[in-house]
């Protein structure tokens, strides 16, 4: 059984990566996930200078939708603290997808630059973090900013660059037709989407921030069918990293035959033992391909697509 | 009662049934949390939500039929806050969280704490004293002075029904050895014979100093300690903001007690720490 996949000009030993802002804040923990069998790591989202983010409560599950809401608000140590961090796991010869983000166009370059003598295997733009009044999202959900920022970006390095996007937008095609047309390696769809918890009792939000992002089992339908939309749209011109909700094995299998090249993981490795989740996911998605008879997991890609 | 089930909820609400001054800029509370939950073990936490102000980690001093105690120094805004609430406020709890200590049997218990690292180690010594097996229990406690001493009281009432030995020190003399908990623990260590096991809750500085004194002493066959004092967001082991390196361990899940194998892979035991940005800072 072949588990091996391609996302553009990268090969991965497995199509499981795990997400952005999820154990992504040391490389020890990104280090500790990979070599539980993941086939890359992301970063915590990386900007030009150190940032602390919103106050707590930042992040808590809300159990009767097997979900997280957060809003931690891009609290990072900034790329020249980081650095060391990403030198670490490359040394270790870890597959290091460097999430990075700023509040402009010149931010972006900024820790673009800092970084690319690095051996990353890819930069992620987060152009969708819901949580931050400039940036992010801001950017992410006018096509012709994003269009700008990864053109920039894009002639700055020659390190694969993808594009993680919001699915808080109106036509998600738009902002990801700037993407492609900016030159972008790979789609990562999807961020975090809008989302809010107030307590009944004290009649107040409960986030420090108010507002925040939702993620877990909730949106696993949501990615898909924007997955599955990119696909639809692009096919096999730009490839497709699906994220959101992933908590089975199974879930692996629908993002792959909505036609994502690889998955992200987050929400679901944040309990007490993520080696054997990471473990179970592999051993479900194999027993799927042992069933339906699929030597190499690539034949499922866009497999839905009839 | 609703039959939700803690931990990995959002803040559950619940009622402050009494508040009073444990000692100076530390206050106990006795909290009412109105969902099933299972007891709590020594050495976990809770997430506190102080509503519209702060949430942070805290340790909890003991949990019967449904009340919980925990204690609050003044450190900052948020617990600050905490301290200002009253009999009748709601606050929001998350949590049982974390692996507790886990003392083992047939050897003597050395509780070593300052500060409101106490209140874990509250909840420790009313576990050990409950079990069959009656092993001896040594409580190190230290403070500048008297009225910085947590759970004095409670302790000595313990020590003079002879449950328990409380060597008791201030750093000014004005309440029982004058120095500090660390040199108490060293002469102890040195006239006892028989197996032990520290455990330990307190300012990180001290955690390292019991480190080495334990690490002398063959009869000290494990040491437990709470890192529990450290900056956390999620408490369930998602955000990594209390990882730390090299093992890529995770405070709040993989911790926050560790033991005496554990600790020595940590290389920032007693040296980083991390903050809000993630960054490391020197202790």
């Amino acid at each position: 059984m072949e588990l091996e996949t391609t996302v553009g000009s990268i090969k991965l030993r497995n199509p499981l990566i795990l997400s952005s802002g999820i154990l992504g804040t040391s490389y020890s923990t990104l280090q500790r996930i990979y070599e539980a069998g993941m086939g890359a790591v992301v970063t915590k989202s990386i900007g030009p200078r150190a940032r602390k983010g919103n106050p707590n409560p930042s992040i808590f599950a809300l159990q009767e939708i097997k979900s997280v809401i957060n809003s931690v608000g891009l609290a990072n140590p900034g790329y020249k603290v980081f650095r060391e961090d990403i030198e670490k796991l490359i040394e270790k010869k870890i597959p290091t997808i460097v999430s990075i983000f700023g509040e402009n166009e010149r931010e972006f370059v900024e820790v673009l630059e800092g970084l690319k003598d690095l051996q990353i295997l890819a930069f992620e733009l987060n152009l969708s973090c819901p949580n931050i009044e400039k940036g992010g999202m801001q950017i992410g959900t006018d096509p012709e900013s994003v269009s700008t920022i990864v053109r920039k970006i894009k002639s700055t390095t020659i390190t694969p660059v993808w594009v993680k996007l919001t699915p808080n937008v109106n036509n998600i095609i738009d902002v990801a037709d700037a993407a492609v047309k900016g030159g972008c390696d790979a789609l990562v769809a999807i961020n975090t989407l809008k989302a809010m918890v107030i307590d009944i009792e004290t009649q107040l939000p409960i986030l420090g921030n108010k507002r925040g992002g939702l993620s877990g089992a909730a949106i696993k339908p949501i990615g898909v069918r924007y997955v599955y939309d990119l696909y639809e749209n692009f096919g096999e011109k730009v490839p497709i990293v699906g994220v959101g909700g992933i908590s089975r094995g199974e879930d692996i299998i629908e993002y792959l035959l909505a036609g994502a090249k690889a998955v992200q993981i987050g929400t679901a490795l944040g309990v007490a033992y993520p080696e054997n989740m990471i473990r179970f996911f592999q051993m479900r998605v194999k027993k799927y391909m042992k069933e339906h008879s699929i030597e190499k997991i690539s034949e499922l890609i866009g497999g839905a697509h009839k | 009662m609703t039959k939700q089930t803690l931990p990995n909820t959002k803040p559950i609400m619940g009622r402050i049934i009494q508040k009073w001054e444990e000692c100076e800029d530390t206050f106990g509370f006795l909290i009412d949390v109105p969902v099933k939950v299972k007891g709590a073990k020594p050495g976990q936490f809770i997430m506190l939500w102080v509503p519209g102000v702060d949430e942070y980690p805290i340790g909890i001093a003991g949990f019967e039929n449904n009340v919980l105690e925990i204690g609050v120094s003044k450190m900052g805004e948020g617990t600050e806050a905490m301290i200002n609430k009253n009999e009748g406020d709601l606050v929001g709890i998350r949590g049982f969280y974390g692996k507790p200590f886990q003392p083992p049997s047939k050897v003597n218990h050395l509780i070593i704490g300052g500060g409101f690292g106490m209140t874990p180690l509250k909840l420790l010594t009313t576990t050990l004293m409950q079990r069959e097996e009656k092993e001896k229990i040594h409580i190190f406690e230290g403070a500048r002075s008297k009225n910085r001493l947590m759970y004095l009281d409670w302790f000595q009432t313990l020590h003079d029904h002879k449950k328990l030995n409380f060597h008791v020190c201030t750093d000014d003399g004005s309440y029982g050895y004058k120095g500090f908990p660390t040199v108490a623990l060293e002469d102890f260590l040195q006239k006892s014979e028989t197996p032990s096991v520290i455990y330990v809750a307190g300012p990180e500085r001290m955690m390292k100093v019991i480190f080495d004194i334990g690490k002398k002493y063959e009869k000290v066959i494990d040491m437990q300690m709470s890192f529990a004092d450290r900056y956390m967001r999620c408490g369930f082991g998602l955000c990594s903001y209390c990882a730390v390196d090299p093992t890529g361990w995770r405070i709040c899940v993989d911790g926050p007690i560790f033991n005496v194998k554990q600790i020595e892979q940590i290389e920032d035991f007693g040296n980083y720490r991390r903050i809000e940005t993630g960054e490391k800072q020197r202790i």
